[in-house]
């Protein structure tokens, strides 16, 4: 807004509050490898920046255009199969490695184009189904068109046969982080930038109401396929910068798994805002890598929490944290702390003990006849024993039954906080 | 010529099974504008809960015919009552989110109670010989049995289209869907029952196919996308479209399947030449292409198609 | 010198029955026309016939002496005709201003680029602060659309429709659903907003219609019996019939 700049410090052009943001960001990517600098935890970080890049980009679709895609890790795979063809073409030696995303999210844009010519007429359910076949005829095409996808194999190249950039050959796992953590601090920038242009905007109307878009000189089709454009090159992108990371593309990374997944992960993190994806990337993978080690029903549990989100919250993670700013607004977010005390926390806490009922049961039925030894909670004791299973059962029924009978106060709290005072 | 046969008998089998759940799926969708993700989960867990009934607690293959059923579609009802018509204020594509969320869910439940491998849920004793036999191919009475089953349910199907006031209803709904939802407190109740017989419709197919196609975690989305396709294909919210693209897309996968046809017998007739070194050719997957291999894209391709060309699908009257 | 809009035996029929049967209307440029008739008597169909959102049957519609037969909306719109809704039709989810500031995209040139910010327009910013101010909901400025009150919206829809600056502007039923004090409002600002354009608007409120037409034509069963001043059309003996018929029929 111009009229809030003339009293705030400017920087490039810009009031410091409206870039404080980006610097917090950037200076957190630039030191983060020193608290997390083994190497499978920059892999980790590195993983996340790419899922970053490519939730904002199905975001532009889902969030800012309103179209359900079912087949979107497409365009992502596609750009990571036509770069590792790039790392190993016998010019690649020519080409400073930076540069290939860049070679990725071009191939990215030019498939959406073809593809997004004919399918982004319709928005909705045509959308959605048309994406649900281009999904599924890629995936049985990698199996088909093995020149190209390699087979079940895939494709993989080195990394490091690239031109060393400024004496970089990106062979340890700190420069690929660094070089994924630019790209992807760049793409945020320039998608966070399109949603605030004439055609960006636009997407946001065509999402709303599409024949009154119409009526004010658009044509929805147009800016629906934009959109789908734009969104196919930071996904191309994406592919491009997993290519650098995991130097391996095969079907998984263009199947419709892939496809859910990504849906799945936007819409947890949050659609309505910006930002929203980016929790949701962080989130997915933090509880893919961490919790999938401790646990094989983390699925399981993924999967109550997405419907749940989709039943409850239809506004995701971004959309809770953001419910709280009225609050914040009128000044009483501390009288939600007890509140949030008595019923959520009992609640988080019932949840774990139902959790560990069913890790129990899993493990009971699953585990070796003579095996009945395990470890939950940094706690080990013998599935045998009845004291292991009372104890969570216990702390399920009394936390869940805490959390239901303190609700309404929860609520009636919740709505004394949101809302301001008649005489304001 | 026996192989075509065969052929006919294998594709009616599989095109009656896809109706089975692709009639649900259509009026379903006719009716509360949703296109249900989960439809095909209900299948998959019409296969499990069959297994369970007839063999773990062993009420026998009917027991599971008749009981599985029921439990599917009293949970259909359920989820519609408790979840979807929760999620339908927020729009369709929360809604279609929800159901594919909840086939996500439901795939992780299976695996949860049984595990990831397929089970052991096999054709019944007294089903399990050879009807009959065209050429050297003999015709097991289980597939004659499932093609009785599919046809006796269209019966009893059509008979309530048709003949029942809440067929009528129904009816009214396909073509009118405002016009139902001004029928007043009925509507809730008539939305929740659809939805429950159709998912016990998917959960008859289930019974039945899970012994022919195997009873495994990933058998949902296996043929979930393939009834996506069955009923765009067809034109939503038409029932004798769906019958028509469900029976065109079970004999086209089950034909391209059979015939090995390659397709450097088309190169070759053209005049080209077959590369000296076939393996390191560019073009060897062109050469060395066949028509079973391409079978399962082809209904994704025939969607596509008609979705770019022909919105209404082959009978539908309201675009998707 | 052309005319704003000239319908030329205009014909609409869905399936067998025929809808719009023959219109003729012929509306001079800065003239404020108003469409009346009884219910059913295709008023709305008329609407949609001139903005594209419908094909015709048969017959011309031309804008400004260009013929808008095979336009799409967005077309019809870029040449300078904007209309608003029966049911209110904004961008619920966007913020007022951005509601206003997406209208004004277009006509100001930014089209299809997304080279341009534009919180970085001055010019963009300026109108549709300005056309708030004209709305009267600049208090109104950051909530999102959807939480306006009824009034609110249509004063919006109307925002919406004149921000494009095109000079022929179409209201279906501005008023329909609205309190006294409220239709005195609306009115005042149609008269405000639409000072120097041509305006075409359907409307049941016969005191909005005669305080703020030149014009009238009266529609009955797809076809105008009668066109002229207002004191004319009140004392036109066939529009009397067919306002009492109508009126005998409904009972």
């Amino acid at each position: 807004m111009s009229n809030a700049s003339t009293n705030s410090r400017i920087l490039f052009g810009q009031p410091v509050s409206v870039l404080l943001p980006w610097i917090i960001a950037a200076i957190i990517l630039l030191i983060l490898p020193v608290f997390l600098g083994s190497r499978s935890q920059l892999t980790i970080l590195s993983q996340m920046g790419i899922t970053i890049v490519f939730a904002l980009a199905y975001n532009m679709l889902l969030g800012q255009g309103g179209m359900l895609s079912f087949g979107h890790a497409v365009y992502m795979g596609l750009g990571s199969f036509m770069c590792l063809h790039v790392m190993n073409a016998t010019w690649f030696g020519a080409l400073p490695l930076p540069l290939l995303p860049l070679i990725g999210g071009f191939f990215g844009l030019i498939f959406a184009f073809i593809i997004g010519s004919f399918s982004t007429r319709k928005a909705g359910t045509v959308f959605a189904m048309i994406s649900l076949g281009i999904g599924e005829l890629f995936a049985a095409l990698v199996l088909i068109v093995t020149v190209f996808f390699g087979g079940e194999e895939g494709i993989s190249g080195y990394r490091d046969e690239g031109l060393p950039f400024f004496g970089i050959e990106f062979i340890s796992n700190l420069e690929v982080y660094y070089l994924i953590s630019i790209w992807m601090f760049v793409a945020v920038v320039l998608m966070y930038l399109f949603s605030r242009t004439p055609v960006g905007r636009m997407a946001n109307a065509v999402r709303d109401n599409p024949e009154r878009a119409e009526f004010l000189g658009y044509s929805a089709r147009w800016v629906r396929f934009a959109s789908f454009t734009v969104s196919g090159f930071f996904c191309g992108v994406a592919g491009g910068l997993s290519a650098i990371l995991f130097e391996i593309a095969t079907e998984t990374d263009l199947n419709v798994t892939a496809s859910g997944a990504i849906l799945l992960i936007t819409f947890l993190g949050g659609v309505g805002f910006f930002w929203g994806p980016i929790i949701g990337a962080i989130v997915f993978t933090l509880l893919a890598t961490v919790l999938g080690l401790q646990t094989h029903l983390w699925e399981l549990y993924l999967g109550v929490v997405f419907v749940g989100v989709v039943m409850f919250f239809p506004a995701g993670l971004s959309g809770i944290i953001m419910s709280h700013v009225p609050a914040l607004k009128t000044g009483k977010l501390g009288t939600l702390v007890m509140p949030y005390i008595t019923c959520v926390l009992p609640g988080v806490i019932g949840g774990l003990g139902i959790a560990a009922l069913v890790e129990m049961s899993f493990h009971v039925r699953s585990g070796a006849a003579d095996e009945h030894e395990m470890t939950l909670f940094w706690i080990d004791f013998s599935t045998h024993n009845v004291l292991p299973w009372v104890v969570p059962l216990v702390i399920a029924v009394v936390g869940v039954g805490l959390a239901v009978r303190n609700a309404p106060a929860f609520k009636a709290a919740w709505d004394n906080a949101s809302t301001l005072p008649e005489a304001a | 010529m026996d192989l075509f046969f065969v052929n006919i008998i294998d594709g009616l089998v599989f095109g009656l099974l896809l109706f089975m759940l692709s009639s649900g799926l259509t009026l379903i969708f006719s009716m509360m504008g949703v296109l249900n993700f989960a439809h095909a989960s209900f299948y998959m867990l019409g296969a499990y809960f069959a297994y369970q009934i007839s063999t773990v607690i062993g009420l026998g293959f009917i027991g599971g015919l008749i009981v599985a059923p029921i439990i599917v579609g009293v949970a259909g009802a359920a989820i519609e009552r408790y979840g979807l018509r929760r999620v339908h204020q927020y729009g369709h594509v929360p809604e279609l989110i929800f159901t594919f969320g909840l086939a996500l869910l439901v795939q992780e439940v299976v695996k949860f109670f049984w595990g990831q491998n397929q089970i052991a849920y096999f054709e019944p004793e007294w089903l399990n010989f050879a009807l009959f036999s065209i050429g050297q191919n003999t015709i097991e009475a289980y597939k004659v049995f499932m093609i009785l089953i599919s046809m006796l349910i269209f019966g009893g199907l059509l008979y309530i289209l048709t003949k029942t006031r809440i067929g009528m209803i129904i009816q009214a709904a396909l073509t009118y869907p405002k016009t139902v939802e001004a029928l007043g407190h009925n509507v809730p109740m008539v939305f929740m029952g659809v939805f429950g017989v159709g998912t016990a419709l998917a959960g008859v197919a289930g019974v039945i196919a899970g012994p022919a196609l195997g009873t495994f975690p990933g058998m949902a989305f296996t043929l979930g996308s393939i009834v996506f396709v069955t009923i765009v294909v067809g034109g939503l919210g038409s029932l004798r479209g769906a019958l028509a693209a469900s029976l065109l897309i079970g004999w086209i996968t089950t034909f391209a399947a059979a015939y090995n046809f390659e397709f450097r017998t088309i190169l070759l007739a053209f005049g080209l030449e077959e590369p000296a070194n076939i393996w390191d050719s560019g073009l060897r997957d062109l050469w060395t292409l066949t028509l079973p291999q391409i079978g399962p894209i082809l209904p994704y391709i025939l969607m596509v198609a008609i979705l770019v060309f022909r919105p209404h699908g082959l009978m539908g009257k309201r675009e998707v | 010198m052309t005319s704003a809009l000239e319908l030329v035996n205009l014909r609409k029929s869905f399936g067998q029955t025929e809808i719009i049967r023959g219109v003729d209307l012929s509306i001079p440029k800065g003239e404020r026309h108003a469409i009346i008739g009884p219910n059913g008597a295709g008023k709305s169909t008329l609407f949609n016939l001139i903005t594209g959102r419908f094909p015709q049957t048969a017959g011309v519609v031309e804008l400004n002496g260009q013929d808008l037969a095979g336009k799409a909306p967005y077309e019809i719109n870029r040449l300078g005709l904007s209309r608003s809704f029966q049911i209110t039709n904004i961008f619920p989810m966007m913020t007022v201003f951005e509601n206003v500031r997406c209208s004004l995209l277009w006509s100001r040139g930014y089209k299809y680029s997304f080279w341009n910010l534009v919180a970085r327009s001055n010019d963009l910013t300026e109108a549709a602060d300005a056309i708030l101010e004209q709305i009267n909901l600049t208090a109104r400025r950051e909530l999102p659309a959807g939480v306006l009150s009824y009034a609110e919206q249509r004063a919006l829809e109307i925002g919406i429709t004149i921000a494009g600056g095109a000079n022929v502007i179409m209201l279906d039923e501005p008023t329909a659903g609205m309190s006294h004090s409220e239709t005195d409002y609306i009115v005042e600002l149609i008269r405000k907003v639409t000072e120097n354009k041509t305006l075409v608007m359907v409307e049941h409120d016969m005191g909005v219609v005669f305080g703020l037409a030149d014009r009238i034509s009266v529609l009955v069963y797809g076809e105008i019996i009668a066109t002229g001043a207002p004191e004319e059309v009140r004392a036109n003996p066939r529009v009397q019939e067919a306002y009492l018929g109508a009126a005998m029929e409904a009972h």
